[in-house]
C-alpha cells in the first residue's frame, strides 16, 4: 500500500471512527498514520497457543471410556485411574463414531468443555507429536527415519513443539506465521504477543514477540513521579539504546519496544469492550484465566491497534505430574476448562468466535504405566482445539492402541505419534491464510506428510 | 585444594598490567574505524612479554571466530609501534582499579568500593583464597532458627532468608558460586510440598553453599540425599516395581543426568559436541533412565516427626523394602543384585562423576554464570581440565575449578572491554540487586532484609534464587536470539527473561531501592555525596564501582546532562543527583553487559 493510499483509507477511517464518536486516542497520533491505515480491511484472525507446561498426561485427560480401552486403561494404572461412573458425565459423543466402538470421555473436571464440543466448535487430536517424518514403531526401533532429536526432555521437546527445532532454535512457528502477516498489521510489534513467559513460538525471522503481563504494560514509574524531567527522558534514552555489543543490541532493542508500545497498548486495554464472562483467577497475573483475559481484551481492540492477524501465547504449568498426579491433575483440568470456557465464551460475546482458534500443546504426552503416584515423560499426546470455525465435536487422527508395549507406543505406553506437530499447525496456518507454498518456510518438515494418510491439512478448521 | 599455583596467578598479573597500558591506544588506533572493522582486521602482529604469553592461551584450540565470540587474535593485534600511555592505576604491576572492579562482577555476589581496593592490593589469586577461607557466616538453617521460625512459620518470610544470605555478610565468592550451583541444581519452592518449605529449601541452599568449595562429587551426595531435592524432582517416596505395574519414577533419574552430571551428548573435553556421520552422538538412551531410575528407590524421610522441621536436615534415607535391590546396569555402570540403596547410590554417583562430560559440562555451566555466555572451546577445556584433574590430582576440586574460571586468560582479558561484540553475559538481574546493596552498604539492623518476592516481570526483577518457574531454571543455556546473536552461532541465556515487562520492572524496582530502600535495609551513600556535586566525579565513581569503568563516553555525557540539571545547592538535590545517577548507571546497556 502506497502512503497516499495509507493516508486517504485512515482519513476515511478516522471520519468514520469520528461519526460513530468512538474515536480511540492514538488515532489522533499523526505518528501512526500509516500503521492504522492497514487495518481499515475488515478481516481478523487470531491463533492462541494455550501451552500445558511441563507435559500433559493424556490417559486422565481424554479418559478411555468403552470396555475394552477403559479395562486396559484400568490395568496400566490401577492406582491413577478414574472410576468408570465418573465418566459418565462427560463421555464424548462424536458426530462420527471412532472405530471399533472406541469411546472417550473428557476428564471430569473438563466438564465445562463439554458443551462447546457438543455444539461443534471443539475438536479433539489423538496421539499427536513431535516428529520429523511419518514413523511406525518398526521405523523407530530400526531408526530408519529421522526422529525429533532428544525426545523426552522438557525443555527439547518444548522447543520442538513450539519451532521444529530442540532448545537453542531461534525462531518459531507462530513467529514464522507472524513474518508473513506483519507488514499486513497496523503495528508490526503487535503481531505476536505473549501473555506469559518468554517462549520461542512467537519468534519469527522478522516478527518479534512482545509481552504484556496480563496486569497490563508495565510502564517507567518515574514517569508517574516527580522525578526530573532530563533524568526520565535520559533512563528512556538509556533503556533503548543498546549498542554495538551483540548482547547490549538485543536488550536494547527489547527495551525501545517497551517504551515505545506501552501508551499505545494501555490506552487500547483502557478502552477495552467489556464483556460479561467472568475469568477464573483473573485476578492473579499468573493464572491462565487472567492471560485468556488480555488476549480477549487485546482481540476487542484488534481493529484499534490496526491488527488483522494475531498469535497470542498463554500458558499454564505444573503438568509434569510424576508424583501426586491423581490429586494435582484433576485440578489443573479445572483450571484449564474453566479459563478455556470463559475464553471461548467471551469471543461469543465479542462475536469473533469464528475468527479465533486456540489450540492446547504440551512438551509430551506422559506414560500410561504408572510409577506409583505419577506418570514419567512420553511422546504422543491428546490436544483441543476450540473456536467458531472449528469443525469440531469430533476427533482427528488416529486412535493408538493402550498398551505397554504395544503396536503403538515405546513402552510403558509412551505413544509415537500418528499425526506429526507440523501437521497440526499446518491446519491451522492454512486457516490462518498461509499458502501452500508457504507453509514450508513455517514448518520445514511439511513436506514430509504430503503423501501420508491425513496429508498437510487435518481440516479441523 | 585450597591453594592456587601461584606463579600462574603471578603471570595473569603482570599480564593483566601490560594489556591494560596497551587498551586506550588500541582504542584510539585511527585504524579501529568500529569495533566491527576491528574484529575483521586480518594482522597478526606479536605482542611480547607476559601479555603475549597470556593471550597465546586464548589462541590455543581457538575454533571459529563465530562460534568463539572471543576476540580473535587478529583483534587484538595491532602494531606494537603505538606509544602506550600509562595508565595512573597502573603502578608497580598492581591491578588497576577498574580491572579488580571487573574482575568482582565476574568473582563476587557484588561488592564495593573497598573490596575493589582489597583486590588490588591482594591480586585476583590471594582475593579468591582469602574468600575460600572465609567461614560461613549464618547458614539458611540458622537463620530461620534465629528468627524462630520452628516456632511460628510466620515468623519471617521466605524471600528475607534469601536476602539475608546474598547481601548479610562478606562471602562475596561463596554466595555467587552458590547462587551458580542453584542455577543448575534447581529446586524451586513451587515444587515443595507440605508444612516447613522455608526450612527445606535452606537445608538444600546450605548443602550448596557448604559444598560450594569442596568436591564436585560431594555436591552429587549432598543434593542426592536432601529433602528439598527428594520433593523437588520426586523421588521421596519412589518405590520399585510392584505387581500392579507400576515402576520407579524417573523424574530425578533423568535430570540427574541431563541438567547436574553429563547432559544430552557425549562431549569432548573442549565442550563441542562428539558427532557420529555428522549427528550428535547422546548420552544415554530411554533405557539407562529406566535403570537409573531404580538406584532411587526406596528414598523417604529420616523419621515421622513432622511436628518440627529437624528430620529435614538429616536427609533422606532408604527404606529396603521399598529399593529395588536387582541389578541395575545404566551408562555402562553395573550394580549388582542384591545390593543395599546406599551402595546403589555410591556406585552411581560415582560412576556419574567419573564421566567424561562433567569436567566440560560444568566448565561451561560456571563460565556462563560467572564470566561469558560463549566462552570459546579452549577456555572450556582448560577449565575442564583442571576439574578432571588439578594439580594435586584430585577430579572435581571445586576451588581449583572457580579458580581456573576466573583466573583464565581469556576471563581475565581486558581488552575484551573496548574491542569485542560477543565477549561477556548480560548481568542476572538478582546479582545486579545485589551488587547495588554491597556497593552501596545496605544494612539491616534486625537481619530482616525486607526486599519481598521480586521474581515478577510486574514489581519485581524478573527472577528469584528457588522461585524457579521449573528444574530448567530461569534461563537455559542453550537459549539464543534470532537475528545477529543465532546468526553468529552465539548464545545468550539471561535474555530468555528479558523481556518488555521485565526491562522496565526492573528498573522501576531498582530506582524504588536506590531511594529508599527496602524497610529497614538502607543504602548508605555517605561516600558519595561529596562528590554529587560534581557530576563528572559522581559520574566516576559510579562507572568503577558498579560498572568497571564500562560505560561509554556517549552513555556518561548523557548522564551527565540529566544530572547537571539537578540542582546541586540543597541536600535534596544532592541525595536526587545520587539516585538519579545510580538508576541510570543500572538502567544502562552498558552497565547490563559486563564485558
Amino acid at each position: 500500500m502506497t502512503m497516499n493510499s495509507s493516508r486517504r483509507a485512515f482519513l476515511k477511517r478516522a471520519s468514520a471512527l469520528s461519526i460513530a464518536g468512538s474515536a480511540a486516542p492514538f488515532v489522533l497520533d499523526l505518528a501512526s498514520i500509516g500503521e492504522a491505515a492497514a487495518a481499515t480491511a475488515t478481516d481478523y484472525k487470531a491463533i492462541v497457543c494455550v501451552y500445558l507446561s511441563g507435559g500433559n498426561d493424556y490417559a486422565n485427560t481424554l479418559v478411555p471410556y468403552d470396555t475394552r480401552q477403559y479395562s486396559a486403561y484400568q490395568a496400566q494404572r490401577p492406582d491413577l485411574s478414574y472410576m468408570k461412573p465418573a465418566l459418565d458425565a462427560t463421555l464424548l459423543r462424536p458426530a462420527t463414531p471412532l472405530p471399533d466402538d472406541a469411546q472417550y470421555a473428557l476428564a471430569p473436571n473438563l466438564a465445562k468443555l463439554l458443551p462447546i464440543f457438543a455444539a461443534g466448535k471443539m475438536a479433539v487430536m489423538l496421539n499427536v507429536g513431535s516428529l520429523v517424518h511419518p514413523t511406525s514403531k518398526a521405523q523407530y526401533l530400526s531408526k530408519s527415519v529421522p526422529l525429533p532429536p532428544r525426545l523426552m526432555s522438557h525443555n527439547d521437546q518444548q522447543n520442538f513443539w513450539l519451532s521444529s527445532k530442540p532448545e537453542g532454535a531461534p525462531t518459531g512457528w507462530g513467529g514464522r506465521i507472524g513474518d508473513l502477516f506483519q507488514s499486513g498489521n497496523g503495528t508490526s510489534t503487535l503481531t505476536c504477543i505473549n501473555a506469559s513467559a518468554s517462549t520461542v513460538f512467537l519468534t519469527g525471522n522478522a516478527a518479534v514477540q512482545y509481552t504484556v503481563p496480563p496486569s497490563g504494560p508495565v510502564g517507567l514509574t518515574a514517569r508517574q513521579q516527580d522525578m526530573p524531567r532530563k533524568y526520565i527522558s535520559a533512563l528512556e534514552q538509556l533503556i533503548g539504546s543498546g549498542g554495538s555489543h551483540l548482547l547490549q543490541a538485543e536488550y536494547g532493542a527489547v527495551g525501545k519496544r517497551a517504551l515505545d508500545l506501552h501508551g499505545r497498548v494501555s490506552t487500547a486495554l483502557a478502552n477495552a469492550r467489556v464483556t460479561a464472562t467472568p475469568f477464573p483467577n483473573s485476578s492473579d497475573n499468573a493464572s491462565l484465566g487472567a492471560q485468556l483475559k488480555l488476549v480477549a481484551k487485546l482481540i476487542s481492540m484488534a481493529s484499534e491497534l490496526g491488527a488483522k492477524r494475531q498469535v497470542f501465547f498463554v500458558s499454564i504449568g505444573g503438568f509434569d505430574t510424576h508424583s501426586g498426579l491423581a490429586t494435582t491433575h484433576p485440578g489443573l483440568m479445572a483450571a484449564l476448562a474453566d479459563a478455556l470456557r470463559a475464553f471461548y465464551d467471551t469471543t461469543v460475546e465479542l462475536g469473533v468466535s469464528d475468527r479465533v482458534t486456540t489450540f492446547t500443546a504440551s512438551d509430551f504426552g506422559r506414560s500410561l504405566t504408572a510409577n506409583h503416584g505419577g506418570s514419567d515423560h512420553g511422546w504422543g499426546s491428546v490436544q483441543f482445539v476450540l473456536g467458531g470455525a472449528v469443525r469440531g465435536g469430533q476427533y482427528y487422527g488416529i486412535n493408538p492402541v493402550l498398551a505397554n508395549n504395544g503396536p503403538d507406543d515405546i513402552g510403558q505406553g509412551r505413544l509415537i505419534p500418528t499425526m506429526s506437530v507440523e501437521q497440526y499447525a499446518a491446519t491451522m496456518a492454512q486457516w490462518f491464510g498461509v499458502s501452500g507454498s508457504d507453509l514450508v518456510t513455517v514448518l520445514p518438515n511439511i513436506g514430509n506428510y504430503a503423501g501420508s494418510p491425513l496429508g498437510m491439512n487435518l481440516g479441523f478448521v | 585444594m585450597a591453594m592456587l599455583n601461584e606463579s600462574i596467578a603471578q603471570d595473569y598479573k603482570i599480564s593483566d598490567a601490560a594489556e591494560a597500558t596497551v587498551e586506550k591506544p588500541i582504542r584510539n588506533s585511527p585504524r579501529t574505524i568500529t569495533r566491527r572493522g576491528l574484529l575483521s582486521l586480518g594482522q597478526t602482529v606479536p605482542l611480547t612479554g607476559a601479555g603475549a604469553l597470556a593471550l597465546q592461551g586464548c589462541r590455543d584450540g581457538g575454533g571459529s571466530l563465530s562460534k568463539s565470540n572471543m576476540l580473535s587474535s587478529q583483534s587484538i593485534s595491532e602494531p606494537p609501534s603505538l606509544t602506550p600511555e600509562p595508565m595512573n592505576s597502573v603502578i608497580n604491576n598492581k591491578l588497576s582499579l577498574a580491572q579488580a572492579s571487573r574482575f568482582l562482577s565476574q568473582a563476587a555476589i557484588g561488592y564495593s568500593k573497598a573490596d575493589i581496593l582489597s583486590v588490588t592490593d591482594l591480586g585476583y589469586a590471594a582475593w579468591i583464597n582469602g574468600q575460600f577461607a572465609k567461614p560461613r557466616t549464618q547458614k539458611f538453617w540458622d537463620y530461620l532458627l534465629a528468627k524462630g521460625v520452628d516456632k511460628e512459620p510466620r515468623a519471617i518470610g521466605y524471600d528475607s532468608l534469601i536476602w539475608s544470605q546474598l547481601m548479610g555478610n562478606d562471602e562475596l565468592l561463596r554466595q555467587r558460586v552458590g547462587l551458580a550451583l542453584h542455577d543448575m541444581w534447581v529446586v524451586s519452592i513451587y515444587g515443595i510440598p507440605g508444612s516447613w518449605k522455608g526450612f527445606v529449601m535452606a537445608d538444600y541452599f546450605d548443602r550448596l553453599w557448604d559444598n560450594a568449595f569442596g568436591n564436585y562429587r560431594d555436591i552429587m551426595e549432598a543434593v542426592t540425599t536432601s529433602v528439598g531435592m527428594g520433593l523437588y524432582l520426586t523421588f521421596l517416596g519412589s518405590e520399585k516395581a510392584n505387581a500392579r505395574g507400576a515402576s520407579p519414577d524417573e523424574n530425578f533419574a533423568r535430570e540427574l543426568m541431563q541438567l547436574f552430571t553429563i547432559g544430552l551428548h557425549m562431549l569432548n573435553q573442549d565442550g563441542t559436541i562428539v558427532l557420529k556421520d555428522g549427528k550428535p552422538v547422546s548420552t544415554y538412551t530411554q533405557s539407562d533412565v529406566i535403570q537409573c531410575a531404580r538406584v532411587w528407590t526406596g528414598y523417604t524421610h529420616a523419621n515421622s516427626d513432622d511436628t518440627s522441621p529437624h528430620r529435614l536436615k538429616l536427609g533422606m534415607i532408604i527404606n529396603p523394602s521399598k529399593h529395588e535391590a536387582g541389578a541395575i546396569n545404566f551408562l555402562g555402570i553395573s550394580i549388582p543384585a542384591g545390593h543395599d540403596g546406599a551402595t546403589a547410590r555410591k556406585i552411581a554417583l560415582d560412576g556419574l562423576f567419573n564421566h567424561s562430560n562433567v569436567g566440560p559440562f560444568v566448565a561451561r555451566h560456571l563460565i556462563q554464570r560467572l564470566v561469558t555466555s560463549n566462552p570459546s572451546p579452549a577456555y572450556i577445556s582448560r577449565v575442564a581440565s583442571v576439574f578432571n584433574r588439578n594439580p594435586n590430582g584430585v577430579r572435581g576440586d571445586m576451588q581449583s575449578v572457580i579458580s581456573a574460571v576466573l583466573l583464565d586468560p581469556e576471563a581475565r582479558m581486558d581488552q575484551n572491554v573496548s574491542i569485542t561484540e560477543t565477549f561477556g553475559k548480560l548481568r542476572d538481574p538478582v546479582v545486579r540487586l545485589v551488587h547495588w546493596a554491597k556497593a552501596f552498604g545496605v544494612k539491616s539492623p534486625t537481619n530482616s532484609w525486607p526486599f519481598g518476592y521480586l521474581a515478577t516481570n510486574v514489581k519485581g526483577i524478573g527472577a528469584g534464587p528457588g522461585h524457579a518457574p521449573s528444574v530448567f531454571n530461569w534461563y537455559r543455556p542453550g537459549y539464543t536470539v534470532r537475528g545477529r546473536i543465532a546468526d553468529s552461532g552465539l548464545v545468550a541465556p539471561e535474555l530468555q527473561i528479558t523481556t518488555e515487562p521485565q526491562i522496565i520492572s526492573y528498573v522501576n524496582q531498582m530506582q524504588h531501592f536506590i531511594i529508599r530502600g527496602a524497610g529497614e535495609a538502607r543504602p548508605d551513600y555517605s561516600a558519595l555525596k561529596p562528590l554529587a556535586s560534581d557530576s563528572t566525579a559522581l559520574l566516576a565513581e559510579l562507572n568503577l564501582v558498579l560498572a568497571a569503568n564500562q560505560l561509554s563516553a556517549t552513555t556518561l555525557g548523557l548522564m551527565q546532562q540529566a544530572l547537571d540539571s539537578i540542582s546541586p545547592a540543597t541536600n535534596a538535590g544532592i541525595m536526587s543527583r545520587i539516585h538519579c545517577a545510580i538508576t541510570m548507571v543500572m538502567a544502562s546497556p552498558d552497565y547490563l553487559v559486563l564485558r
